[in-house]
């Protein structure tokens, strides 16, 4: 391991070895590094900062714990990012439980209304500065339930593919295809209306 | 379009399918204008998510939001000392401790070959003995438990120790 002036020039996997020693600082300079991807991944799921915040610090208290059972078959990145997006999905599993279903839920089972909007033709983000677009798209986020936007994160974000998706979700992969569609539908739809709404 | 069609479509744009179903949904699409404005709308909104999550920062500064995580890892290493992680810099005494361990046991074990080698050869060894080392200033015994695996050696000044041991211990033995 190098010499601790050096943690900022060493690679993730120099980094790993030298925390799985116990060296506190080679650990401090990964969570520096990574720290913007999780909190973003956990801010994705969750749609709230403080939760974010509280989620992704949570992720990195377990990553040291677990930090022998990293043997590098992906990278560090990918290793905490599924940390963080399991604790999230725990997180959302236990406040699902503690509420009644919801109506979106209902919607999904019984065939939903999105079958049947009409297909969004024009482009509803084409021209839009990068700043308007990141808003319009936090907002389209903020309206999907957390079934359909976790399964739209982990499929456009982390790029997942579909029996991974159900194996993180623990459903099955027609459900993951089916609440895609359905995220993906409405997402179109909110980003139109949200256009629509601006012009007025 | 059907619902499964339009599942399958989805599937095709994913690269889900495989390549013969992929080429059915290929045909359906150059003949369907349905299917290629769906293919249209999802391409779309991938298009827009795309770099999405690049733009999300923590709002907390490294020192601050560092400061947390450890302060935790500290707090759960504390209630679980069985399981802490050795500390660079704090765990020198655990340190000797391992590097000189095998050292103790050699000497002890040179120790006790040394005071077994001077016992006189007269007699069997009982389970408990006492070796009587001769000198004339400093009395040396060895006290073996065989059941215990135990040997225990102590040392004494005859000149100074009058009651339990005469300062000319010749004047003790008796001529035969």
């Amino acid at each position: 391991m190098k010499s601790f002036r050096d943690h900022s020039s060493a690679t993730d996997e120099e980094l790993v070895e030298g925390a799985k020693k116990g060296d506190m600082v080679a650990f401090e300079e990964l969570v520096a590094r990574h720290r913007d991807k999780i909190y973003a991944r956990a801010f994705s799921m969750m749609r709230n900062e403080d939760e974010a915040i509280d989620l992704s610090q949570e992720a990195w208290v377990k990553s040291w714990q677990r930090l022998k059972q990293f043997q590098g078959e992906s990278s560090f990145g990918t290793w905490m990012t599924r940390i963080v997006i399991n604790l999230c999905l725990d997180h959302l599993r236990r406040r699902k439980r503690q509420r009644t279903e919801s109506i979106e839920v209902l919607d999904e089972e019984s065939g939903g209304v999105e079958r049947q909007m009409p297909v969004v033709t024009a482009n509803p983000t084409e021209r839009l500065e990068r700043a308007e677009l990141r808003k319009r798209i936090d907002e389209a986020l903020n309206l999907l339930s957390h079934e359909h936007r976790t399964v739209l994160v982990l499929h456009e974000f982390e790029e997942m593919e579909y029996k991974e998706i159900a194996r993180t979700m623990e459903c099955s992969i027609g459900t993951v295809m089916s609440r895609l569609f359905y995220a993906r539908r409405k997402m179109a739809v909110l980003l139109a209306n949200l256009k629509t709404e601006e012009l007025k | 379009m059907n619902y499964e069609a339009q599942l399958k479509l989805q599937a095709y744009l994913d690269g889900e399918l495989p390549a013969a179903e992929a080429a059915e949904v290929q045909d359906s699409v150059d003949r369907d204008a349905d299917a290629r404005s769906l293919l249209a709308e999802f391409k779309n909104t991938s298009a827009a998510l795309e770099g999405h999550e690049a733009n999300i920062t923590l709002p907390e500064s490294r020192e601050f939001y560092w400061s947390k995580i450890q302060r935790e890892i500290e707090r759960a290493e504390a209630q679980a000392p069985a399981t802490v992680r050795p500390v660079i810099g704090i765990s020198w005494v655990s340190w000797l401790r391992k590097q000189f361990a095998p050292l103790a046991g050699v000497a002890s074990l040179a120790i006790v070959l040394g005071l077994l080698l001077t016992r006189p050869s007269a007699g069997p060894v009982s389970d408990s003995s006492v070796i009587e080392l001769a000198s004339d200033d400093m009395g040396s015994h060895t006290f073996r438990d065989q059941d215990q695996h135990i040997t225990v050696v102590w040392l004494d000044d005859r000149t100074q120790d009058s009651e339990f041991t005469p300062a000319d211990p010749l004047a003790s033995v008796q001529p035969e």
